[in-house]
């Protein structure tokens, strides 16, 4: 599916293309994660990795950052993260007696939410409040956070001991959750070989400055999406509402995601038009976390998907 | 079938019913009793009250009272429970008293089974075309109720008789061909009930003054000619009914018995028509004097009046000719003279005594005599003074006022006095000639009566005295004849251009109706099957040729019912096309699979295609995906590309 | 019985027709008249006899119009189904008793509507629906149900007599649609809580009720929650006080299968666990299930009462 994706169609020229190609040498064997991760943000959306630790979801980010150019800040939930730690705080000022706003991380471009299942859900709700809205509220004052302001959460598997799941209202927040998995055999060795990859990510150079980025976006949300396209694409969401295999359907805020995310997805593949190809390639991305399957109760698994799709014919 | 049947009626569903109800058993009141019309109306309306304000329906008990009511009334107004009549009342009483019974779906379905049959017997007393267009709403109204009942609620009255409209439609061709197929038996299956064809007007066969004149105040069409050339000029014909040859003072009766066949020679050529006659339940055919060709079942019975086999107990064709000049038994029986001279002993002296003094003149001048009598000073009218015993007396001498029937019967009275044979001949003179279908209308109120005297060497010789009374009448009918405000049906008595020109096309319409539709009969059936390139054609290939007929008309239907055409994209019909080609060269395609990893998958398992698919893809894509304004060409081009 | 089924097989092609949506086509169709359209029929022939009998052109004209409405009004029954399309869809899970919902959405892309579909599966009331033109309509079949674990959604009979009522039109359909039926609640009072290990560490967080003292202020605290009152009477005038809650006491339940009465059936002690779970969601502690070879871990909420309940309803005694 990755390589039809690529096909030569002739069109805008691919200007993603060095990005891609960089983020490929830093994680290897992932170049469909990083295409999917560089979509997301290109759709102006924010990026949920769930994953084991140690698979590389760090590195990921840190790697987009550099290569974007965008001013990166992390934050390492833990249980006893309180909402202020991620929004800044208020010092009291003796001198001048008043209090002084001092910004938390998630003023910055690029925010990597490491492990947000780990905070109390108090915390996480912190931090999506400022995803979604693009602004921090504390103590009766509203702060604009820095544009662009992207979020990639990593988040263990939710069996771990210890962790708070995200509940589904916050998990819509995300655009897209990919998996890293394991890498494959041939990219493992190159990977035991050069002995890690987070150094080298850290002397990446930039490819595009930060304020690049909203020109990029604007190019991506113009990609045009055809009349049979809207359809197929409302025929998956009606499929995910009907589907037995699944608790509750798709919202149409899901849907527009899964377009803007096909846009991009289509944008990176250097065509000016969404493709039912397209729509495919990202579903699982965009879908899966915000189904519940009937059994089981948990996010949708690929084959879940892979049926849906198998189940809807493309008008 | 396990879905409920007897499911409960929506109550919005009943006052179709009542309509339903209401149309198929309103005409009916034209027919029957008042009383059984009111307890129908009286039922119907409880039913529709109980439904307005939603009461419970009655119970069993006093619908039971109610139908031995409603049987005991029609026993005694019948005499009996089964025969037409009395059927039609029980049905009108059995749907009415339905409606108190609404409660399933069943039961309304009983309701409209028994509508459907009072449908039917409209038939019995009018086939006409206000009758089939009433019938037609009829049955609309309730295909639409049928509608209503199995849509539910959601079904709204504009759909259900948009829907009933549409089925009838449909239904249309089924019906033409049933019925022009349908294998057709004349007459009835089984001896018809007594009452079956009552109530036709028509001439009687027996005549006393005022018989006439009562059905001269009938507007009913007694029949229709159509004659092969031009038609005669209308004081020459005469439309023989029975001849009424025995007098008892008041009634003039035809002579019961056999006769020998008339001796008839014929002057003129004979003029070929064809009649139509309404039926009106006696044998004579009302034929034009004198006949000369007449149908295989009809005889001429001796004293020249066609008469048929089995009375005219329904609407019949028969082609005839007829000879207007003829001379008819010059040598007639003498038994037949003698009991033609034949008067009531002691019954009207005077007139008995006035002809006896002519006795001694010629026959011709005595003819002369009488018919100068009642041209002088005597009055036609619709409206005679009653008369008493000696009728023919009184009216000759005092009242000097009357109709056909009096001058003719006055006439032959004279005549038999002064030793002339004669008789009283019953029939129709005229006719009103139709020209938008050259059609000549004969009505009741064209009934009239002569007189025939026989000559020696001349034979029976008709003589009409009303011609001396008011030759109008015979030259150009009735209500030219009549003063205005004698009681002549309105049909005939109004004369302005424009509502004649009405009448006459409605009544042309009619006669092709008549002629056509309800004509149609296993000659005709023949008729057309042989012009079909069927000739005789048994039942065996009629049932074939009906077979096949709604077999088609079916599958016509069906097709109507199964075609969805959805409206197609061109792009997408060129796709399909290509697809198509894909699948001739054995490679599967799934719905849901897009464009490019279709044509990656064939890049793999079938590189030689590989090219030109690609191609067909990349200008699928565009033209259907891409920004508007793309062409079809390419796309076209590279479809037939791929199909080489 | 096996000559019927056979026979049924290969008639109506009894199989199952998976979870995709499925249009009705002419193949699946099946008609016959209903009783209402025998009893036309019959009343058709009286009337054919009556009007040859008593010769009335009229009455051959009404005979065969009617006779040609009851055969469009077949083909229309026919079209009432044909090009339908069924869409299996969801079934929320039941208690075992309760009536389970099998929703199936019927999709029209004519502009005509269809009325009066009527969707049964055996053993229930049939369900009455009307789809408008260009509209789809959620048909819920409601099944009875008696024991826990799956239940299938048996064959089901989608038929119609619109729009004359002289013929049935049907066709089966056997969507692969389940239920998952929990064990019937048996109400027993909860066992007595145990305190778990977790719930010591979880002071000081999340709670709002109960006030569990002062400590000073630290740089996130939000200043909302500055006692300013405390802080002042603070005989040094150093640092802040905050104020601290506590939640109630996180006391975790353990629903265990051995604690239910080892004397009744598993059925029963099934029953017992389910009023369990749902006693302890409603009292809004935090429980674990331990059944016999599994085990969930402690929490709260409704999708772990989900979990806990779909244990039970598909636990192997």
């Amino acid at each position: 599916m990755l390589k039809d994706a690529f096909s030569a169609i002739a069109g805008s020229p691919r200007p993603f293309d060095p990005v891609l190609e960089q983020a490929g040498r830093i994680i290897l064997g992932k170049d469909r994660e990083i295409r999917l991760a560089v979509a997301c943000l290109l759709a102006n959306g924010h990026l949920l990795i769930e994953d084991l630790p140690g698979m590389g979801k760090t590195t990921l980010a840190h790697t987009l950052a550099r290569l974007l150019g965008l001013h990166f800040s992390r934050i390492q939930f833990t249980s006893d993260l309180l909402p202020a730690d991620i929004t800044g705080v208020s010092i009291f000022d003796r001198d001048k007696s008043e209090f002084r706003f001092l910004p938390g991380p998630v003023f910055a471009q690029l925010v990597l939410a490491d492990e947000i299942n780990r905070a109390t859900p108090k915390t996480q709700s912190a931090l999506l409040e400022a995803m979604e809205e693009g602004q921090v509220s504390a103590e009766g004052q509203t702060r604009a956070l820095p544009r662009p302001f992207f979020v990639i959460a990593t988040q263990n598997p939710s069996h771990q001991i210890g962790t708070f799941a995200l509940p589904e209202s916050q998990l819509d927040r995300f655009l897209m959750r990919i998996e890293l998995g394991y890498p494959d055999r041939v990219a493992e060795k190159a990977l035991l070989a050069a002995g890690g990859q987070r150094a080298q990510a850290e002397q990446l150079a930039a490819v595009f400055a930060a304020a690049d980025l909203p020109a990029w976006q604007e190019q991506v949300a113009a990609v045009h999406a055809a009349g049979p396209l809207i359809d197929y694409v409302q025929a998956l969401l009606d499929a995910t509402r009907r589907n037995p295999a699944f608790q509750h359907g798709l919202s149409p805020r899901a849907g527009l995601g899964l377009l803007a995310a096909a846009r991009a997805w289509a944008w990176l593949a250097g065509r000016d038009m969404v493709l039912p190809d397209d729509i495919q390639a990202v579903l699982p991305a965009v879908a899966a976390h915000r189904l519940r399957t009937t059994q089981g109760g948990g996010p949708a698994l690929p084959e879940d998907i892979a049926a849906l799709v198998r189940s809807v014919a493309i008008p | 079938m396990s879905t409920p049947a007897n499911a409960a009626l929506d109550r919005l569903a009943t006052p179709w019913l009542f309509a339903c109800a209401l149309a198929s058993a309103l005409p009916h009141v034209l027919h029957q009793p008042v009383w059984l019309s009111l307890l129908a109306g009286t039922l119907l309306g409880w039913a529709f009250w109980l439904w307005q304000h939603d009461r419970r329906l009655p119970g069993r008990w006093p619908l039971v009272i109610l139908v031995g009511a409603a049987c005991a009334g029609i026993l005694i107004e019948y005499r009996s429970l089964f025969g037409r009549d009395a059927g039609v009342a029980m049905l009108v009483v059995f749907v009415a008293m339905k409606l108190l019974e609404l409660r399933s779906r069943r039961d309304a379905m009983v309701v409209v089974t028994l509508a459907c049959f009072l449908l039917l017997t409209h038939f019995f007393h009018s086939q006409s075309i206000p009758t089939a267009l009433w019938l037609l709403a009829t049955v609309v109204l309730i295909t639409a109720t049928l509608v209503r009942l199995h849509g539910g609620p959601a079904c709204t009255p504009r759909i259900a008789l948009r829907h009933a409209a549409v089925l009838g439609a449909q239904a249309l061709p089924f019906m033409l061909v049933l019925y022009l197929l349908f294998p057709r038996i004349s007459g009835p299956l089984w001896g018809l009930p007594a009452d079956a064809h009552s109530g036709k007007t028509g001439l009687s066969d027996t005549m006393s003054p005022g018989s006439i004149a009562r059905l001269a105040q009938n507007g009913d069409i007694a029949f229709r000619v159509r004659f092969d050339g031009p038609a005669p000029p209308r004081q020459k014909l005469y439309w023989r009914g029975p001849v009424l040859e025995h007098f008892d003072g008041t009634t003039w009766r035809p002579f019961e018995g056999r006769r020998p066949a008339e001796t008839l020679e014929i002057i003129s050529p004979p003029i070929r028509y064809q009649s139509t006659l309404e039926a009106h339940d006696q044998r004579w055919l009302l034929a034009l004097d004198a006949p000369t060709a007449l149908p295989d079942d009809v005889r001429l019975n001796g004293t020249l009046t066609a008469s048929s086999r089995k009375p005219v107990s329904e609407r019949r064709r028969v082609s005839l000719a007829a000879s207007l000049d003829y001379r008819f038994n010059r040598d007639e029986d003498p038994a037949i003279l003698r009991r033609n001279l034949a008067l009531p002993p002691g019954r009207n002296p005077q007139a008995v005594a006035l002809a006896a003094g002519w006795r001694n003149a010629g026959r011709e001048a005595i003819l002369g005599k009488a018919l100068a009598l009642f041209a002088s000073d005597f009055t036609y009218t619709l409206q005679p003074p009653l008369l008493g015993d000696n009728g023919i007396d009184q009216f000759l001498f005092q009242t000097r006022r009357g109709f056909c029937e009096h001058f003719a019967a006055a006439f032959v009275v004279l005549m038999r006095a002064a030793d002339i044979p004669a008789r009283v001949v019953g029939g129709y003179q005229g006719g009103e000639f139709n020209p938008l279908d050259d059609h000549v209308v004969v009505r009741q109120s064209d009934a009239h009566a002569w007189a025939e005297v026989w000559l020696p060497g001349r034979g029976w010789v008709r003589v009409d005295p009303t011609a001396s009374v008011s030759p109008s009448r015979i030259e150009a009918g009735i209500a030219d004849a009549l003063p205005f405000g004698e009681p002549l049906p309105g049909v005939v008595q109004w004369r302005a251009d424009w509502i004649r020109t009405l009448r006459f096309r409605w009544e042309a319409l009619n006669n092709a109706w008549n002629q056509q539709v309800l004509g149609y009969d296993p000659e005709r059936q023949r008729q057309l099957l042989a012009r079909l390139g069927l000739p005789d054609a048994d039942w065996r290939s009629l049932a074939i040729a009906l077979g096949l007929a709604c077999g088609i008309l079916a599958a016509g239907l069906l097709a109507w019912a199964t075609i969805h055409r959805p409206r197609c994209d061109p792009a997408l019909a060129l796709w399909h096309k290509a697809l198509r080609q894909l699948a001739r060269s054995q490679v599967d395609y799934a719905p849901w699979e897009p464009p490019l990893a279709l044509a990656e998958r064939l890049g793999q398992q079938r590189p030689e295609l590989a090219d030109a698919f690609q191609a067909v893809v990349n200008a699928y894509i565009a033209a259907r995906y891409g920004k508007p304004g793309s062409n079809l060409e390419t796309l076209r081009d590279a479809v037939a590309r791929f199909q080489r | 019985m096996r000559l019927v089924t056979f026979l049924q097989e290969k008639l109506f092609r009894w199989q199952s027709d998976g979870t995709a949506p499925l249009r009705l086509g002419q193949r699946r169709i099946f008609i016959l008249p209903s009783r209402g359209g025998l009893l036309y029929a019959m009343t058709l022939a009286v009337m054919l006899v009556g009007a040859i009998n008593y010769n009335l052109a009229l009455g051959h004209l009404l005979v065969f119009a009617l006779a040609g409405i009851g055969v469009a009004g077949m083909v229309h029954a026919f079209r009432n189904l044909h090009g339908l399309l069924v869409t299996p869809g969801r079934s929320a899970p039941v208690f075992a008793g309760d009536l389970a919902h099998f929703e199936l959405s019927l999709a029209n892309d004519r502009a005509s509507p269809r009325f009066a579909l009527e969707l049964a599966a055996p053993g229930s009331e049939p369900v009455i629906a009307a789809v408008d033109g260009k509209k789809d309509a959620k048909i819920n079949i409601p099944l009875a149900t008696t024991r826990r674990g799956w239940l299938a959604l048996p064959r089901v009979r989608l038929s119609t007599r619109y729009p004359l009522g002289l013929f049935t039109a049907w066709a089966y359909l056997q969507p692969a649609m389940r239920c998952l039926v929990y064990p019937r609640p048996i109400s027993h009072p909860l066992p007595p809580a145990a305190p778990s290990p977790t719930g010591g560490d979880r002071r000081g967080d999340g709670g709002r009720d109960d006030f569990a003292g002062f400590r000073p202020r630290q740089p996130a605290d939000s200043p909302r929650h500055v006692a300013w009152r405390a802080s002042a009477r603070q005989a040094d005038g150093g640092s802040l006080l905050v104020k601290q809650f506590a939640g109630g006491a996180q006391v975790d339940l353990v629903l265990d299968w051995q604690q239910t009465d080892p004397g009744v059936d598993d059925e029963s002690r099934l029953g017992i666990l389910a009023d369990w779970v749902l006693a302890a969601e409603a009292a809004g502690v935090r429980y674990a299930l331990q059944l016999p070879g599994q085990a969930l871990a402690p929490a709260s909420g409704e999708a772990h009462c989900r979990r806990c309940l779909e244990a039970l309803a598909l636990f192997d005694a």
